[in-house]
């Protein structure tokens, strides 16, 4: 009368991105390659906490934020350009800025503290 | 021209110079959108006019680029609140995500006060990176600065889903490196509203 029945096993859809390269080149899928806007729930995108750390620094992370921060919790700056850069090491990025052809270099877009 | 050959150079050792692991270039999305709140205590305001939406973010870029452009919780003044939810959930009981929820909560005696900064930051990092198996009952957190004491909640929406609960609490405890020895509590937001007295009963303790 009985049959063997198949063990019942929740379908691995858990997926860790521990290293850049996991990550999909294209904004429209997820790592583990389903489409990230026909998922819901089905992939989950997990960080660890290092690999969200490390994204801190990047050029997009301090760039400041679009939306408009009311002043009593606005940082006049950004913090990390705060703590990190002294004051007279950032003649290089200038140069750079105006080696490059293409943007605009004539204002600066960022006001330091000199 | 020799100024040209000059620039060039230049340009290539600067490039040459410039050493990255990981590619910046791409922003990378979060599983879930979220949204960060304001709360600032006006006494000539209801509690709900003082609660401001401030921004929603999806990628990973966009929340370190609003987080590095804004106060740290240990500086703003007594009395306000920063809270982190999923967008759609409001930081409130009343919200139909939290209406049978409760919270993991994290009280901070006055002289840890250098310690709530890097809690509030490994929590909102715990719920943007789906650090928890059972992320779908996480609403979402609240670090309140108070002079008596900081405090920090994270918010779930099923105070009777015991297992997410203790899977959600154990995990909090894990990753700010509370003691073992130090014991948090799970208080249901409806025990809290029917508090009688300053003391809520925890229905779970880790």
């Amino acid at each position: 009368m009985s049959r063997p029945t198949s063990e019942i096993k929740a379908i691995p859809r858990r997926i860790v991105i521990s290293d850049p390269s996991d990550i999909s080149g294209s904004y429209s899928s997820t790592p583990g390659g389903t489409l990230f806007s026909t998922t819901p729930g089905g992939t989950k995108i997990v960080y660890e906490r290092a690999f969200l750390m490390n994204l801190r620094n990047s050029p997009i992370s301090k760039t400041p934020p679009n939306w408009e921060i009311p002043n009593s919790i606005a940082l006049n700056g950004n913090r990390n350009e705060k703590k990190t850069l002294p004051t007279k090491k950032s003649k290089p990025i200038k140069q750079i800025t105006r080696s490059t052809n293409g943007f605009r270099d004539d204002h600066e877009q960022f006001q330091l503290e000199m | 021209m020799s100024n040209l050959t000059e620039t060039e150079n230049d340009k290539q050792e600067k490039t040459e110079q410039i050493d990255i692991p990981i590619d910046y270039s791409i922003k990378h999305p979060l599983q879930n959108c979220w949204t960060l709140w304001y709360f600032e205590n006006d006494r000539n305001n209801s509690w709900e006019n003082n609660l401001k939406e401030i921004a929603s973010f999806q990628t990973v870029e966009d929340f370190w680029s609003l987080y590095n452009h804004i106060k740290l919780a240990s500086e703003l003044k007594q009395g306000c609140d920063y809270s982190l939810f999923k967008k759609g959930v409001k930081p409130m009981w009343e919200d139909e995500m939290n209406r049978r929820g409760g919270r993991w909560l994290i009280s901070l005696e006055k002289k840890q006060r250098q310690e709530l900064d890097r809690f509030w930051l490994d929590i909102i990092l715990c719920l943007i990176g789906e650090a928890f198996e059972n992320s779908d009952e996480v609403c979402g957190a609240v670090v309140n600065v108070r002079g008596k004491g900081d405090k920090i909640g994270l918010w779930t929406s099923d105070a009777n889903n015991t297992n997410a609960v203790l899977e959600i609490g154990r995990k909090v405890k894990d990753r700010l490196r509370i003691p073992t020895k130090v014991l948090i509590g799970y208080q249901s937001h409806k025990d809290t509203m029917d508090k009688s007295g300053s003391v809520t009963k925890s229905s779970y303790t880790l």
